[in-house]
C-alpha cells in the first residue's frame, strides 16, 4: 500500500502547508485543470461550482464539479450523498487519477483537502 | 491492447493464452510463487509476462504497468480480492475497462460501478443460463450482464409458436431500449438487418436495457 500511504502523507503535508500559509495555495504544487492529462495523477485546486447526488447502479454517489477558471473536473465519491465541509463555493485541493468520461474529466474517489476561501 | 490479469488460476492462465494469441500484450499477476513455477514452463506461456505479487496492492499494480493498461481482469477465486483489484484499477489508475469474475453468485450485487467494475461475469449464472438455453426453446434466457446490470445480453430460440416468425426485424416493433445483435441460424452467424426475416429455430441474441425486457419477451416469445 506504499503508494496510497505516500499519497496520504502527501495530503497531510499539503494540508499542513495550507494551514501554515493560511490559504496561500501557492504552497501546493497543483496543475491548471486545462493542463490535466487523463490517467496521470494530478493535484488540482479550484472552487466547487456544482454538486449533485448521482446514484449509480442504485447506490449513492456524490458528483462535485470543481472549476479553476481554466477548466472543470468532476470528482465522484461513491457510496456517499454528502461530505462534511464540501459546499458550493468551497475551495478544494483534489488529488487523484483523472479519466475522460464523454466530454468531462472525472476523478474517482480523489483525496481532498478543504482550503480557506 | 494491454491487459493485466489478476489471478493465474486456470481461468487467468487460459485468458492470458487466448489474449496473447489474439495479439495482445498480457501480464499475469499472482501472489503465489508456486503457481508460476508450476505452470510457466517454456513454450506454453511465451510472450506472457508473469509477475509474482499481490494485485490488491497499489504498488504491485503500478509495477505491472496498470497505469497504461487498457483492460484489467480480476479473475481470482476470491470475490473480495476481485473487488479490491477492480476498485484500485478504476480509482488509482483510471483503467478504461475493468472486468471481474464473480465466484459466489450471492456477491454479484456488489460487482458494479461503486467498486469500479464495468463488466462482471458470474460463472454460476452463466452456467445456469447455458443449461436453460440447452433445455428450453422458446424462452428468454439471460446470458450476460453489462454496465453493472443495466444492460443484459439475452437469447431466445424461436419456437414454432413465436409471433416473430416470418416477420422482418424492423417490423417486430422492438422497444427502443433493445437491439438484435446477432442471429444464429443453422450454425452460422447472420448479421441482423432491418429486412432480415426471422425463422423458426433461429437463435436471436438481443441486447436489452432497463425495463424493455418484458416487451422484448412478448415480441419474441409470445
Amino acid at each position: 500500500m506504499g503508494l496510497l500511504r505516500g499519497r496520504r502523507a502527501a495530503d497531510d503535508q499539503a494540508a499542513e502547508a495550507v494551514d501554515q500559509a493560511a490559504g496561500a495555495v501557492d504552497a501546493v504544487a497543483s496543475t491548471a485543470i486545462a493542463a490535466v492529462v487523463p490517467r496521470r495523477r494530478v493535484q488540482v485546486v479550484g472552487e466547487v461550482t456544482r454538486m449533485r447526488a448521482q446514484p449509480t447502479s442504485g447506490l449513492p454517489a456524490l458528483a462535485v464539479t470543481l472549476s479553476d477558471g481554466t477548466g472543470t473536473v468532476v470528482a465522484v465519491w461513491t457510496g456517499r450523498r454528502a461530505i462534511g465541509g464540501i459546499t458550493l463555493g468551497r475551495r478544494l485541493l483534489l488529488d487523484g487519477v483523472p479519466r475522460r468520461v464523454g466530454d468531462r474529466l472525472e476523478l474517482v474517489n480523489p483525496a481532498y483537502t478543504l482550503l480557506d476561501r | 491492447m494491454k491487459v493485466v490479469i489478476a489471478g493465474a488460476g486456470s481461468v487467468g492462465r487460459y485468458m492470458a493464452q487466448q489474449l496473447r494469441d489474439g495479439g495482445h500484450s498480457v501480464t499475469l499477476v499472482d501472489n503465489d510463487p508456486g503457481v508460476a513455477s508450476r505452470w510457466n514452463k517454456p513454450g506454453a506461456f511465451e510472450g506472457i509476462s508473469w509477475h509474482i505479487g499481490d494485485a490488491c496492492e497499489v504498488d504491485t499494480l503500478a509495477a505491472v504497468g496498470t497505469g497504461d493498461a487498457d483492460v484489467v481482469a480480476a479473475v481470482t477465486g476470491d470475490d473480495e480480492d476481485n473487488l479490491v483489484v477492480s476498485l484500485l484499477a478504476k480509482q488509482e489508475f483510471a483503467v478504461p475497462r475493468v472486468v471481474a469474475r464473480v465466484n459466489n453468485p450471492n456477491n454479484e450485487w456488489m460487482f458494479n460501478d461503486m467498486w469500479g467494475v464495468d463488466v462482471s461475469v458470474s460463472t454460476p449464472h452463466l452456467l445456469t443460463g447455458l443449461v436453460e438455453e440447452a433445455v428450453t426453446i422458446g424462452s428468454f434466457v439471460r446470458l450476460l450482464s453489462l454496465e453493472g446490470g443495466r444492460a443484459r445480453l439475452a437469447e431466445v430460440t424461436l419456437a414454432s409458436t413465436s409471433p416473430a416468425i416470418g416477420v422482418e426485424i424492423a417490423q417486430l416493433g422492438l422497444p427502443r431500449e433493445s437491439t438484435v445483435v446477432a442471429l444464429l441460424r443453422g450454425g452460422h452467424v447472420v448479421v441482423p438487418r432491418g429486412d432480415t426475416t426471422l425463422h423458426e429455430g433461429d437463435e436471436v441474441l438481443v441486447l436489452v436495457t432497463g425495463d424493455a425486457e418484458d416487451d422484448v419477451r412478448r415480441q419474441l416469445v409470445g
